[in-house]
């Protein structure tokens, strides 16, 4: 069976590219979400195998989505995405409970490496 | 990889693992059954051995890995350290800073390491080689073992390598840090967390972890962090800097003064630095000092021109120009220790060479001076420490005789003194033999015979003559005429001065004095005929106006009589061979070298000024009166005279 992912980010460009990276690796794409009210709503439904969380998004950042979820769920498995310089923005998302994290512009490999980390 | 790139970087940072090694093995001398020297030795050996190994530089990395795997043993308890494998840990540090020296200058096949190399494969093999070590498990290597078996699991030291282009190292080697707090307590990670943002952060940490879990599993762990290219377990004692620094004054009586000094330094050493070539601050040295010569003319026009709009721009860009050299002139500054590091060794290696026995405390190692004066200090301060030792400190049977205690005692002081910097060399051994001193002086001609004593003065200033030296024998050490007299030619083409002050049987102590910073010294400018000379404001103590009647001779010399002060006179006429005026009294400006004075009759005072040193081979053209040359507001070129070579 393959893994579940619900891809969390604002803009349409990124969501896509990233859920064709990760079906391409044979992931299934279960969910997508555009704020971070929206992926803690989703994450609680469809309680998924990962979660890419973008940082910076409209109603509920990033970081406060991944507090909820993993108040919700110690187990979840969260991936931020980042862009560059946003180093404080992420340790402070991996002491929220991300897991890993990827650095835009994304390169495929880069993404499913971490992805295998965060699953194990 | 374009290793010239890094070369500088590796140059520097393996002397900085030097200097830890040779800390360390001191301290291992010491206290031979400690665990933390040898730790401390085997992490500075290691790193030294991963930069070489990546730079190319394969003897190096040769070597290291041989002093590396004798260590590894040592650490594990397998072996004693003698006195031999002491020596042989002693001439590898010494082997391993010549190949890297040799290597970083692209003359590896001058690396003569083999010699080393065998010497440490036979200490790590005792068997093969009978004289060294012992071959059988001593007590003291049960005992050690025993301990460390007792109690908690001895911390684990992870060092990490991230791949080179890992997106956010900083960030990575957090998750790597949140790993490890997986596996156990992390009682010690370097660099610190705050630091993994920094540019410099090479993507290398090490994290030191109590925990039970194997080798392999904490590599697997901390391997899922992700883009982790290396991952290095060792199981020793956790770094401790705190320690590895006190060691210089790291003996009990030593120790005593120092400790609050020493956590200070470990707070100094943890600011946030950067590297920066130190040309680059020269340079802009330089042209801080075309700036202030600058702002010497603009003064001058702005005055003549006299329009108040300008003179409050030239008087803000004046003040402005002031804290900008103030700013450069401070991130010249460098503390002390950056040099005084290297002396307790000199120091061991001296005292064991000549058999005495030197208990050596250092004072003021945060005392800071320009980098460039450092460096040039160092040799000199080097000289006094081996002259204290070969001819101040007595053997112990001698200090016993004299109801000493066998250990002498040897004192490096740095202290800042209004605008200047003291440093000082004190020992408690049995001060200089004026009668040697004297006898030597009358045979040279230089003092008349008949004379039965000589003051301090006359002392430093025979003991400095080129070549005056009364060692009874020329030693390794020193003796060989290049003693006190190189070290006082040093401090004055320095700008500085140098004291002593010896009392027979009690020691003796050598004082230098140190302008704080080369290039920018405020003077007084004197005007004799049509030429400007500039007279350093260190050593000038008043000046006054005197009349033609006001000076007397005594013995067929000019004086002058100041207050109770009855002051030599000099006329700088004289010195830069004009002839004198007639009948005219004028400006003198009283000098002041050491504790001595002396009143210098110049035609005029035209002000003072900071002046840039433009240096000079003032001395090559026999003008040894001189030691630089200065550029003025008015654009015109002045000589500074070297107030020291006057006296």
């Amino acid at each position: 069976m393959s893994h579940t992912v619900l891809i969390c980010d604002d803009a349409i460009f990124m969501r896509t590219m990233v859920g064709d990276i990760l079906q391409q690796a044979g992931f299934e794409i279960v969910g997508e979400a555009e704020t971070g009210v929206q992926a803690v709503e989703k994450y609680r439904q469809l309680r998924p195998d990962l979660v890419t969380m973008d940082i910076v998004m409209p109603d509920m950042g990033g970081i406060d989505a991944v507090r909820e979820i993993t108040k919700f769920d110690p187990q979840a498995k969260v991936l931020m995405c980042s862009a560059m310089g946003q180093q404080a923005l992420v340790v402070e998302a991996i002491q929220a409970g991300a897991k890993d994290f990827v650095v835009k512009p994304f390169q495929p490999s880069r993404v499913l490496e971490a992805v295998q980390r965060v699953l194990g | 990889m374009d290793t010239a790139r890094y070369a500088e970087l590796f140059l520097t940072e393996s002397q900085d693992n030097l200097s830890a090694i040779n800390h360390a093995l001191l301290q291992l001398e010491r206290t031979p059954g400690a665990r933390e020297p040898v730790g401390a030795l085997f992490r500075a050996v290691h790193t030294v051995k991963g930069m070489s190994a990546t730079m190319g530089y394969t003897l190096v990395a040769e070597l290291t890995h041989e002093f590396e795997t004798l260590l590894d043993m040592l650490r594990r308890g397998d072996g004693e350290v003698s006195a031999a494998v002491m020596d042989t840990l002693f001439s590898a540090a010494d082997t391993l800073e010549r190949a890297i020296e040799l290597s970083v200058a692209g003359r590896e096949d001058e690396v003569d390491a083999a010699e080393t190399i065998a010497a440490l494969r036979a200490a790590v093999s005792p068997a093969h080689d009978g004289s060294r070590g012992s071959a059988g498990p001593s007590k003291r290597k049960k005992r050690v073992a025993a301990r460390a078996r007792v109690g908690a699991p001895p911390p684990v030291t992870v060092t990490v390598t991230q791949e080179p282009d890992t997106p956010m190292p900083g960030v990575r080697a957090y998750l790597v840090l949140e790993r490890a707090k997986a596996l156990g307590t992390v009682v010690d990670v370097q660099p610190t967390p705050e630091a993994f943002d920094a540019d410099a952060f090479d993507g290398c940490l090490t994290i030191g972890v109590d925990t039970g879990a194997s080798d392999d599993e904490i590599e697997r762990v901390i391997r899922s962090a992700g883009h982790v290219a290396k991952v290095e377990v060792t199981r020793a004692g956790v770094s401790d800097d705190a320690k590895r620094i006190a060691l210089p004054n790291g003996n009990g009586t030593a120790l005593s003064g120092s400790a609050g000094r020493a956590s200070e330094l470990v707070a100094a050493r943890q600011h946030r630095h950067i590297r920066s070539d130190l040309q680059r601050l020269d340079t802009l040295m330089n042209l801080i000092g075309e700036l202030v010569i600058t702002r010497g003319r603009l003064q001058q026009l702005a005055s003549a021109i006299n329009d108040p709009a300008l003179m409050e721009a030239v008087t803000q860009t004046s003040r402005l120009v002031a804290d900008l050299q103030d700013g450069i002139m401070t991130s010249r500054m460098v503390p002390v220790w950056q040099v005084f590091d290297r002396f307790p060794r000199v120091v061991r290696d001296a005292a064991r060479a000549l058999g005495k026995q030197v208990d050596f405390v250092v004072e003021g190692q945060e005392i800071e001076l320009d980098r460039s004066l450092l460096d040039e200090i160092g040799d000199p301060i080097v000289h006094l420490l081996r002259n204290a030792i070969d001819h101040g400190l007595e053997t112990p049977d001698e200090r016993l005789k004299a109801r000493k205690s066998p250990t002498g005692r040897l004192t490096l002081l740095a202290a800042r003194d209004r605008s200047a910097v003291v440093i000082r060399v004190t020992d408690d051994g049995q001060g200089i033999d004026r009668d040697r001193v004297l006898a030597r002086a009358q045979e040279l001609g230089l003092v008349e015979t008949g004379r039965a004593e000589l003051t301090d003065d006359e002392l430093i200033r025979l003991i400095a003559r080129p070549g005056f030296s009364t060692a009874r024998q020329v030693t390794d050490i020193s003796g060989r005429g290049v003693g006190i007299d190189a070290v006082h030619a040093r401090v004055r083409a320095l700008g500085g001065t140098v004291d002593m002050k010896s009392v027979r049987g009690e020691g003796t102590s050598v004082t230098v004095r140190l302008p704080v910073t080369l290039a920018i010294v405020r003077s007084l400018l004197a005007r004799v005929g049509d030429e400007t000379y500039a007279i350093p404001m260190t050593h000038v103590n008043e000046t006054v106006h005197v009349e033609l009647d006001t000076i007397r001779h005594v013995k067929g010399r000019e004086v002058l009589v100041l207050r109770d002060d009855v002051l030599p006179l000099l006329h700088l006429r004289d010195v830069v061979r004009l002839p004198r005026r007639d009948g005219q009294g004028g400006q003198v400006v009283v000098l002041e070298v050491a504790d001595r004075r002396a009143g210098m009759v110049v035609d005029e005072l035209t002000g003072q000024q900071e002046i840039v040193i433009k240096p000079f081979d003032a001395a090559k053209d026999g003008l040894s009166v001189f030691s630089g040359a200065t550029i003025l507001g008015d654009g015109v070129p002045a000589l500074i005279l070297d107030v020291s070579s006057l006296f």
